[in-house]
């Protein structure tokens, strides 16, 4: 199964390397790492070349194997012996419908969530990058934030984490806020999302202002925050066919987009991006001061930008397939020299790379079929790798044959995916796989030595 | 039903639904009108879901969302309503072994509102029975338990269960002390593995500490004594003094409008709905306690699926997806044969129990499985006799109303929401949320977790 590494180009490497020191340096930090998967927070430490390990947190299924949530580690270095295979599993006790995993800024700890039961999984990621350990588990997220329910993105600021919640705990409905929490897990303040009856000092600009949230991205040189907006535990707990039929539940999805002072964490303006936009993914050039979004139930794609008088705006952009069809766009991922966005859509399998180097007119250059269901991708910073899951939400994967559950890494070319290897989820009794977050020893000063204990090494 | 109708519906629904409301604050308050600004502000949290939906069908819907945040509630004196039951109910039937006391109230109260009672702390009672939402969920058709595991059936209300003679929509359940281990116990709903797992939680949790025992003479949280408390609270939630009560057992001309006395009259004669939804001369509970086939949960068992489905994305947009794409995102579903269920007789097919008119403007989506939207639509449903069926109920048949006159019952309808709905409500948003707290029990709290 062992394939060889591509080999990048020296001339590539430096390139990445200048702009990296030169982006760290705009932000502020003192560290020399660079090059990282490509929808993180700019906050982040930054890993060193070739990621080592793939943290997928991964559903429990009732009735198979151990029937709980884990955090599976795959090992992803073509260099180690154990490329391709599954290196630990770290089950953690309850099905809480784990969803969306995110690193502090020092990359020290994981922070993974769960949609049902609230719990904050704290895993230590530094101490042994290939055997991650449970540190901490917040029970309190509910208590603590005032009502907020379905802990959802979780997002690295200085020394914090901002975590965005999908519902409350009073109607089960999508009206929320989030959350900031030390590095150590500890509440520190709750943020309620703007509403017609509290804007909160925000502008209104379209026919919506509905409180709903769901993911949240920061531009620090434009001192901007965004979050998007999904919907309630009633809907995403429940089962996708009947929420379909149900045309109460079907009104029940977030219309907004919503632009922060990211500095007062203060709403500033209401953005109408009808159809439950989902996803967000800024620019990283110095003068892209735009992110994207895509709606999951209309299919389109948006373009959230500063205009030239220095006004934030919402425009939609473009369509996903065929809207009509509601082909479900979920995960998207945009490359590192803000050329290309990877969409997938869930329904029928496939990603879509767009080329976005108009971000206001993208157009679909190449899609692949990556499997009867597809969610979540992430790709490395120097967009060669690309790895897949294939989980959206325990109630609304696919059912019976369709509901493949894997882990899949495809090298692209800038043509085309290749097919590397797959990790059959099932087979191995794990449960869905669904997101993933990278690790590497470099993060950290630390190699494994050929017996697989680590020993530190200075740079 | 055309998308117009629908449309028509729903604003008739909602003009009406705001009429009530204005109607019981106007009785209800006489003050300065800076008062009476912040009491409509205030009453807009207490009759319907916060995060408002009408006119989602229309591409140029706008939001109206409350703010959770001013959700703010006002405990309120609830054995009044034991006691002194409002205008239209008769006298409150009462267990000997239970009599309703302040203690007992405000424990059940409690409990109601405590999302730790479920296996993984996440669901309450009030998850499923939301107070602004006539305490049932407006915005699903059917009940969603822990882990999202589908209920086949519509939360119903909990306005007046206090004078139910047979529980649940196939009368399946005798006295409401029983009926609580049923949602306790169910894996679709609070999923708890056992009786004794829900008693020692509540023995750990510390915030209990004494309150059963102030409420029944020494005796801690024991399987009856858990019952009789959340009994006692849903005893109190009496509802009536509607605009009906006052005009028909007030007898006050001006309380309700004239739609309203035409749609009682059609009521009580060409439409028929008396022979079920019983009105007393001195009282009226609006059911007779008895089940019956009315053809819909006859059609949702043998009606043929159709090829697609109407699916809406956005406000104003929609997409029919074909029923093969929903087939491959569905889990199985449940069948409902109804009352049959119960006694395994098949002449008791698709029979469900006849439900309380009252605060029925509160309770959308309606019938066992939420399949009708608005009040329109149900008049719509009887109007053309139900659905046909071999056991379909005699009293069941095409009864040729005009549209006016679907109105004016619906009207009537909309006039049956009680004058204290306002302050059950306030009175259950006071009501402590019961979250998971460090020193609660959880094994994630234990020193050593590794
Ligand atoms: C998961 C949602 C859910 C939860 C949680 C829940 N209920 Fe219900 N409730 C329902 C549904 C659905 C029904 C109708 C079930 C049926 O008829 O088979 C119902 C029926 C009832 C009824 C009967 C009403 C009538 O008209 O017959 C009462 C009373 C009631 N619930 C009280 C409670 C209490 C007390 C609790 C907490 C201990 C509770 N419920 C928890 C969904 C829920
Ligand atoms: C044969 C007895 C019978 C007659 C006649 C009858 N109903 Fe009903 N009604 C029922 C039963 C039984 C249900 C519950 C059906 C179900 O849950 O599927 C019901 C349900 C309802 C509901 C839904 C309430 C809720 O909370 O979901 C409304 C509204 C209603 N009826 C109004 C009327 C009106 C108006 C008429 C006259 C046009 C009428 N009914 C005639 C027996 C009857």
């Amino acid at each position: 199964m062992k394939k060889k590494a591509i080999s990048k180009a020296k001339w590539m490497q430096s390139i990445i390397t200048f702009t990296c020191v030169l982006f760290v340096s705009v932000v502020g930090f003192q560290s020399t790492a660079m090059a990282d998967e490509t929808c993180m927070s700019p906050y982040m430490a930054k890993i060193v070349g070739q990621e080592d390990y793939v943290y997928v947190w991964t559903l429990g299924v009732e009735g198979m194997g151990d029937g709980q949530d884990k955090l599976v580690t795959l090992s992803v270095n073509p260099e180690a012996d154990t490329y391709g295979k599954i290196v630990n599993v770290l089950s953690v006790g309850g099905r809480n419908e784990a969803h969306h995993s995110g690193l502090t800024d020092d990359r020290r700890y994981l922070f993974a969530g769960g949609l049902d039961s609230n719990k904050i999984f704290i895993f230590d990621v530094h101490t042994n990058p290939g055997k991650p350990t449970l540190h901490k588990v917040i029970t309190d997220f509910v208590e603590k934030t005032g009502g907020m329910v379905g802990p959802h993105t979780m997002y690295a600021l200085p020394g914090r984490i901002m975590v965005t919640a999908l519902s409350n705990n009073v109607d089960h409905g999508g009206r929320t806020g989030m959350a900031e929490f030390t590095n150590e897990g500890d509440f520190i303040a709750a943020h309620w999302n703007p509403t017609d009856e509290d804007l909160r000092g925000a502008e209104k600009v379209g026919n919506a202002a509905d409180g709903y949230g769901y993911d949240i991205r920061a531009l620090p040189r434009r001192n901007v925050m965004i979050t998007s907006s999904f919907t309630g535990w009633s809907n995403y707990m429940m089962d996708f066919g009947q929420m379909l039929g149900d045309a109460e539940a079907m009104k029940r999805f977030g219309n907004t987009v919503v632009v922060w002072d990211l500095h007062t964490r203060k709403p500033k303006k209401v953005f109408e991006v009808p159809g439950a936009p989902l996803e967000i993914r800024c620019a990283w050039g110095s003068n892209n001061n735009y992110c994207f979004t895509t709606t999951a139930l209309t299919s389109k794609i948006w373009l959230i930008y500063e205009d030239e008088a220095g006004e934030w705006q919402a425009k939609d952009v473009g369509e996903i397939g065929d809207p009509s069809k509601v082909p479900l766009p979920v995960d998207i991922s945009i490359t590192a020299d803000d050329k290309g966005l990877w969409v997938q859509t869930f329904l029928d399998g496939k990603t879509r790379f767009f080329d976005i180097s108009d971000p206001f007119a993208p157009k679909q250059t190449y899609e692949h079929e990556i499997g009867s269901q597809v969610n979540m991708i992430s790709q490395s910073w120097d967009g060669k790798r690309a790895y897949f899951t294939s989980s959206l939400l325990g109630s609304w994967d696919k059912t019976g044959e369709a509901d493949e559950q894997y882990f899949k890494l495809f090298t692209w070319n800038g043509k085309k995916l290749s097919h590397e290897f797959t990790v059959d989820f099932y087979e191995l009794k794990l449960g869905r796989a669904h997101q993933m977050r990278f690790g590497a020893y470099s993060l950290y000063s630390q190699k494994p030595n050929s017996s697989g204990v680590m020993l530190s090494q200075t740079k | 039903m055309t998308f117009s109708q629908r449309h028509i519906a729903y604003v008739i629904n909602a003009v009406i639904l705001f009429g009530v409301a204005g109607i019981v604050l106007t009785s209800e308050n006489s003050h300065s009108s800076a008062e009476t600004k912040t009491r409509v502000e205030e009453s807009k949290h207490l009759y319907g879901p916060g995060d408002v939906k009408e006119g989602y069908d229309s591409p140029d819907y706008t939001t109206k969302t409350l703010d959770l945040q001013k959700r703010i509630g006002k405990e309120a004196d609830l054995l009044q309503f034991v006691s002194n039951p409002p205008l239209g109910l008769p006298d409150v039937p009462v267990p000997e072994d239970n009599p309703v006391t302040k203690e007992k109230v405000s424990l059940g109260r409690k409990l109601f509102f405590d999302r730790r009672l479920s296996i993984n702390d996440t669901f309450s009672c009030a998850i499923c029975h939301i107070p602004e939402q006539g305490f049932t969920n407006n915005e699903i058709q059917t009940a969603v338990g822990v882990e999202g595991r589908s209920g086949k059936r519509n939360a119903p209300m909990i306005y007046n269960v206090a004078y139910l003679e047979i529980i649940f929509h196939d009368g399946r359940e005798s006295t409401l002390e029983q009926q609580v281990w049923a949602p306790f116990l169910a894996r679709n709903e609070m999923a708890n593995p056992s009786i004794g797992y829900v008693i020692n939680k509540i023995k750990a949790i510390p915030e209990y500490k004494g309150l059963f025992e102030q409420a029944f003479h020494g005796r801690g949280p024991t399987m009856e004594t858990v019952g009789m408390a959340l009994s006692a609270y849903q005893r109190t939630l009496n509802s009536a003094d509607s605009p009906f009560d006052r005009w028909h057992f007030g007898k006050q001309e001006d309380a309700v409008s004239e739609q309203v006395k035409r749609g009682y009259e059609l009521f009580n004669g060409k439409a028929t709905c008396n022979a079920c939804h019983l009105i007393h001369d001195d009282y009226a509970l609006f059911t007779d306690n008895q089940l019956h086939n009315t053809g819909l949960g006859y059609l949702a068992s043998m009606g043929v699926t159709t090829k697609t489905t109407r699916v809406q994305l956005a406000p104003g947009v929609y997409a029919d997806l074909d029923n093969e794409v929903i087939k491959s995102v569905s889990r199985p579903k449940e069948n409902d044969v109804g009352r049959y269920e119960v006694t395994q007789n098949p002449n008791d097919r698709w029979k469900f129990r006849t439900p309380t008119l009252r605060n029925v403007a509160l309770t959308a989506p309606y019938m066992h499985d939420g399949s009708l939207h608005t009040l329109r639509q149900v008049m719509e449903f009887y109007n053309q006799g139900g659905v046909p069926n071999e056991v379909l109920s005699p009293l069941i048949k095409p009864l040729g109303l005009t549209d006016q006159e679907m109105d004016d019952v619906v009207a009537f309808m909309m006039s049956l929401t009680g004058s204290n709905v306002g302050t059950l409500v306030a009175d259950a948003f006071a009501a402590p949320i019961g979250d998971i707290s460090k020193d609660d029990p959880n094994w994630a709290h234990e020193k050593n977790i590794k």
